[in-house]
């Protein structure tokens, strides 16, 4: 039996309960308001002078930040550990997020740790070669307060059956 | 004195083209994956061609949400929760993105100070009027509409 390295694997090979730790991130204002600039331009995210008079009681984060640093950070994660994304061909694309709650503010100095786990492997097979890996991902911040979860459909390349190729 | 949030009603935004530049710029900082990178690699690829990262997509369309709901007077603050999110097909470079957005149900409770939260669903379409996504949301809007006119 040969030992199986997580760039290895197919959509068989991915357990239910697969937990990572995968990345964490620590925020700065300029990426904050830089994020913001481009794509939630409001006082509370790109003026901080605003922000500290403000209902929000100082800078924070666009949501879209904290979900796009999530993509990031599993890239990263992916193209050590992970398969496929290298080749352009077995990576997963994601096709459908659910239950994406924000919880807490993300202000500048804050650090997040992200949490990926497979919760689900739905029966299905998507245009003849690729499974459904279902996960719950998750953001802690250095209080360890939960601040934004979402569960992805994510696919993933099935093992050919002609092919010796693990 | 205060405009309420029209429930029930639709809008439409204005239009965005989404250029090679923006759609590499964006994958490069936050979505490094060959597809949204490389033109020969993304041909490749399951997608077929060099096309944007679907978090650039949900960024971009918040940003049409917001720009249209403010300027149609409802103080949009902030997307606080996404129920579902698909993407139902790439969107390539050139594309020409827009919102169609449908305000639901107002609710009293939102965990941010000062606003009320609404549904919201949002279809984001391209120029031959393809839905690329779907959005269906919970927005937290500002309970002094003189909020919306500050940013």
């Amino acid at each position: 039996m040969t030992t199986l390295y997580l760039r290895d694997r197919w959509f068989e090979d991915l357990p239910v309960g697969e937990f990572h730790v995968f990345g964490s991130h620590t925020f700065s204002e300029l990426e904050i308001v830089e994020f913001a600039q481009t794509f939630d331009p409001r006082p509370e995210s790109t003026d901080p002078e605003y922000a500290r008079g403000n209902h929000s009681q100082g800078l924070v984060a666009s949501p879209w930040l904290i979900t796009a640093m999530w993509m990031r950070k599993m890239v990263d994660y992916m193209e050590v550990y992970a398969q496929g994304v290298n080749d352009g061909r077995r990576n997963g694309a994601g096709v459908a997020i659910n239950d994406l709650h924000w919880f807490e503010p993300v202000r500048p100095g804050h650090t997040l740790t992200y949490t990926y786990e497979i919760i689900a492997k739905p029966d299905r097979v998507i245009r003849e070669k690729w499974g459904l890996i279902r996960s719950r991902n998750e953001a802690f911040n250095q209080y360890s307060n939960k601040v934004m979860q979402f569960e992805i459909d994510i696919l993933a390349e099935r093992r050919p059956v002609t092919s010796n190729d693990a | 004195m205060t405009t309420p949030p029209f429930p029930n009603s639709t809008l439409c935004s204005d239009t965005i083209a989404l250029d090679k530049n923006a759609i590499v710029a964006f994958a490069a900082r936050f979505d490094p994956q060959p597809y949204h990178l490389d033109a020969d690699a993304a041909a490749q690829s399951i997608f077929g061609g060099l096309c944007a990262s679907g978090w650039h997509i949900a960024a971009l369309a918040t940003r049409l949400v917001s720009e249209t709901l403010l300027s149609n007077g409802i103080p949009f603050v902030q997307m606080t929760s996404v129920s579902q999110l698909k993407w139902h097909q790439p969107t390539f470079v050139n594309e020409q993105i827009s919102v169609r957005i449908a305000l639901g149900a107002i609710e009293e409770e939102s965990r941010i100070a000062g606003t009320h939260s609404q549904a919201i669903e949002v279809d984001v379409c391209n120029e031959d009027g393809a839905v690329v996504a779907t959005m269906t949301a919970t927005a937290a809007m500002a309970r002094d509409p003189k909020r919306a006119v500050a940013s």
